[in-house]
């Protein structure tokens, strides 16, 4: 097994599977959780790896070799899970969340009761509410919201992304952040 | 009156997307409203929070899985030899390119025109001829291997490289066949097929030989969901609809 990805990448432009094997093993994991991140379901999460790593490999002569892999590689899989929320316009409005009022109801329902803030910081807590609040978003907020604050792009390029406007793009972030807002105010207020 | 910043500004401030003279305003205000400034500390604390987003677990081993899928993509030949080479992945994909063809001919003919039976009939003909004598061969295959691992010898460690290889083969074809059946809504060839595909994608990462209690796990796994029996009905059905096809086509030339 190449030591180096960049060694890896050097056998694989020239036909060697292994090589490519080793850049799998090394990586499939990290990809698999962007994807996740991005998409919000295992199954959309399985199918952007598998995208993923067919482009990079069709694209490997494209790489440069003083660029790093990895990165190079998650940009792909930031691009392959736009590609797939993009082609599944339908989801948006199959999967529409209820409205705030709806959700903010939902997340005072889950309000662990008679918590102390010692309890409330134990992360698994924290964790499970940030995954409720994660899946009260639709696909589109989850997108936008992720590539965001994540991802570190700007809203112009998000916009560009997904194909929003730039006051769409901004209306999902904000809702997403409202969202996030209302399942994890009261636990960072009273922590 | 005071401009006090509203929720949406304090998150563009929190990102930065406010531009430099409307930045410079809010930093102001923040320094001198303490309302605003406690709503920030919030949003922020709540942003951190949100930085401790759970990951999500995987199996030990899922690079082997991930590796068994991908590589039947990976070592098909590109260029136009490949589509008379006649592997399955490709025979799939034909079958899939014949179903979303005929569909949009069919589509055209029915808003385009008043089409007569018999061109729709022969269009969906050529459509199912292609699509069932692929995936007749596929299942074929697939229930050759099943019966290889049911019968396969226990004592000590089984070579499986063989079956593993036909596995690996495999996979591509099946998970072109299972989104298929899936967008025609063929709702239990789709469970078939994917219970198959699982099946499928673990033996194809499999190492060369399998202790006898991992091949008896592959037995029971089998047995549990009646694979080798469904997939069996399931050829049979495509058998009977191929004969039909050609009794069809044999009444309609005669």
């Amino acid at each position: 097994m190449p030591q180096t990805d960049a060694a890896a990448v050097a056998l694989a432009r020239d036909g060697n599977s292994e090589a490519f094997h080793a850049l799998v093993e090394r990586h499939s994991r990290a990809v698999y959780r962007l994807a996740y991140r991005m998409t919000g379901t295992p199954q959309d999460a399985e199918d952007v790896v598998q995208e993923t790593f067919l482009r990079a490999y069709k694209q490997l002569g494209r790489f440069e070799s003083r660029a790093n892999f990895g990165t190079w590689l998650h940009r792909i899989a930031v691009n392959c899970s736009i590609d797939l929320i993009r082609s599944r316009p339908h989801r948006e409005s199959a999967l529409d969340m209820p409205d705030l009022e709806q959700f903010g109801a939902a997340a005072e329902r889950n309000d662990p009761s008679g918590a102390t803030p010692e309890r409330l910081m134990l992360s698994t807590e924290v964790q499970e509410r940030i995954g409720t609040a994660m899946s009260g978003l639709s696909a589109m907020e989850r997108a936008a919201f992720m590539l965001r604050h994540f991802e570190g792009h700007s809203i112009d390029e998000i916009s560009q992304s997904l194909g929003l406007k730039t006051n769409a793009t901004k209306h999902s972030i904000f809702r997403a952040v409202r969202k996030m807002r209302i399942a994890l105010e009261p636990f960072v207020a009273d922590s | 009156m005071i401009d006090h910043l509203n929720e949406d500004d304090l998150v563009l401030h929190y990102y930065g997307e406010l531009d430099g003279a409307a930045a410079a305003k809010a930093e102001q205000h923040l320094g001198t409203c303490g309302d605003c400034r406690r709503a920030h500390t919030r949003l922020q604390q709540v942003m951190a929070a949100v930085d401790a987003m759970p990951e999500p677990v995987l199996p030990d081993g899922y690079e082997r899985t991930v590796w068994a899928r991908l590589q039947p993509d990976l070592s098909r030949p590109a260029g136009w030899r490949t589509w008379l080479s006649f592997a399955p992945a490709q025979l799939a994909w034909l079958a899939a390119v014949a179903v979303l063809v005929s569909g949009a001919f069919f589509a055209g003919r029915m808003t385009q025109r008043d089409s007569g039976p018999t061109t729709v009939v022969t269009a969906d003909q050529v459509r199912e001829q292609v699509l069932l004598a692929a995936l007749s061969e596929h299942l074929d295959r697939s229930q050759t291997m099943l019966i290889d691992l049911v019968t396969a010898d226990t004592e000590g460690m089984v070579d499986v490289s063989t079956e593993r290889d036909r596995a690996s083969d495999l996979v591509a074809a099946n998970r072109l066949y299972r989104q298929s059946a899936a967008a025609s809504g063929e709702a239990s060839v789709t469970e078939l097929l994917d219970q198959l595909e699982e099946l499928l994608v673990e033996l194809a990462a499999s190492p060369d030989k399998l202790s006898s209690e991992e091949i008896d796990s592959v037995r029971k796994r089998i047995d549990a969901n009646g694979l080798l029996f469904k997939v069996r009905v399931l050829s049979s059905t495509v058998r009977e609809r191929q004969k039909q096809q050609i009794r069809t086509r044999t009444g309609q030339s005669s």
